[in-house]
């Protein structure tokens, strides 16, 4: 989901079903000094940890969705429905534009394939982070194992808990599913919930506090920061570079989501060329 | 609940899990591996956020300096919590107290 479409819009050793065995944290506290304190062992299940990682993006998602409940009511829709597009396409974005057209009395067809166009990119997500999970453990990622419960976790994969997942991996973090399911599960309850929240407390519940508002509207721009910063390397340099200048062009030339599409596009080919 | 609506939540829905489920099922990523589509792949990730983070940026950024503000302080307290603590979690939350505290502060 993105802040700029909709517009005001993170062990224990694993069984073999549920992913890959977490690598001994040892190798974490080489690689990092932020483990060099940390207990010999733990305990937290990466279920866990993938709520716990959730947080930056639960916080930020609450309040998009709850200006996306208070939306779906002032352009004449039920609680049910607004409830009902959220669980059922949960892409804010989409969401949002699909308010504006059925209320317009577009026709359905039409509405649904602009709201499924728009979407296309998340297409590259699943085998990236699978990728990046098989390049960090010697390509192994395509086992059976690793992708048994994608059916359900993967539905989780919006462009949060992508990015939150992938800059979890390049940080040595092996790929689990019961990290997955945490993970997505955390943002999934957080965009329903505030939908619903949204849509019964109606318009201006969050007006009368300007600066929570602010705080919470600038989670996911903080999120996206910090993600970069983690995966920040002089490899990555030109990708990111590339990325950044397209999708401003793409934006100030085009749209918001053409302007995100072409950024993909152009950092991922520039990664392609080198060598 | 409206038929019209359903059915457009319904087709979207279908959609949207078939981009994010199926590619991972199909096993897109292993199809050229070291390939251009390896590479390709690889880069994607990496171009996602940057892309991501840049989107969600540029509409906060004004001349106006009281709105852009908050922004700067923001961003200077998600660069200062990574740089001290290494954490995602911290920057990110380090990040949109100090917006909001500035815009508190500047009324």
């Amino acid at each position: 989901m993105n802040r700029l479409l909709v517009t005001r819009v993170q062990s224990h050793a694993l069984s073999s079903r549920s992913g890959f065995a977490q690598p001994p944290r040892t190798v974490d506290r080489v690689r990092s000094p932020r483990y060099l304190s940390a207990p010999m062992t733990r305990t937290r299940p990466p279920f866990v940890d993938g709520l716990i990682a959730s947080l930056p993006i639960v916080l930020g998602y609450f309040p998009i969705a709850f200006s996306f409940g208070v939306a779906a009511t002032r352009a004449g829709f039920s609680q049910i429905d607004a409830f009902a597009l959220s669980l059922v396409i949960y892409a804010g974005a989409s969401q949002f534009l699909a308010l504006a057209l059925l209320s317009s009395g577009a026709p359905v067809l039409v509405v649904a394939f602009t709201l499924i166009a728009m979407n296309l990119r998340h297409v590259l997500y699943g085998p990236a982070l699978m990728r990046q999970a098989g390049d960090q453990a010697g390509n192994q990622a395509g086992d059976d194992a690793g992708r048994r419960h994608a059916w359900a976790w993967a539905w989780g994969l919006t462009d949060e808990v992508f990015g939150q997942a992938l800059g979890a991996l390049a940080r040595g973090q092996r790929f689990s599913q019961a990290y997955m399911f945490g993970l997505g599960l955390g943002a999934y309850a957080s965009w329903v919930s505030g939908t619903v929240v949204g849509a019964y407390a109606g318009g201006g519940a969050l007006e009368g506090w300007p600066a929570l508002n602010a705080g919470l509207g600038f989670m996911l721009p903080a999120l996206f920061l910090a993600l970069l910063l983690s995966i920040l390397s002089r490899r990555q340099l030109p990708v990111i570079a590339v990325a950044g200048l397209a999708t401003v062009a793409g934006t100030l030339a085009l749209s918001a989501t053409s302007g995100i599409l072409l950024g993909m596009l152009a950092g991922a080919v520039a990664g392609t060329m080198r060598r | 609940m409206s038929w019209d609506l359903l059915a457009v939540a319904l087709m979207v829905g279908a959609a949207n899990w078939a981009f994010r489920a199926l590619p991972i099922l199909m096993r897109m990523d292993r199809m050229a591996v070291g390939g251009w589509l390896g590479r390709f792949l690889s880069s994607t990730g990496s171009a996602a956020i940057a892309t991501l983070f840049v989107a969600s940026i540029l509409p906060a950024l004004t001349p106006d300096l009281a709105r852009l503000a908050p922004v700067l302080t923001g961003t200077a307290a998600v660069l200062a919590t990574w740089a001290a603590l290494r954490s995602v979690v911290l920057a990110t939350l380090a990040g949109a107290v100090t917006h909001g505290l500035t815009v508190w502060l500047l009324g």
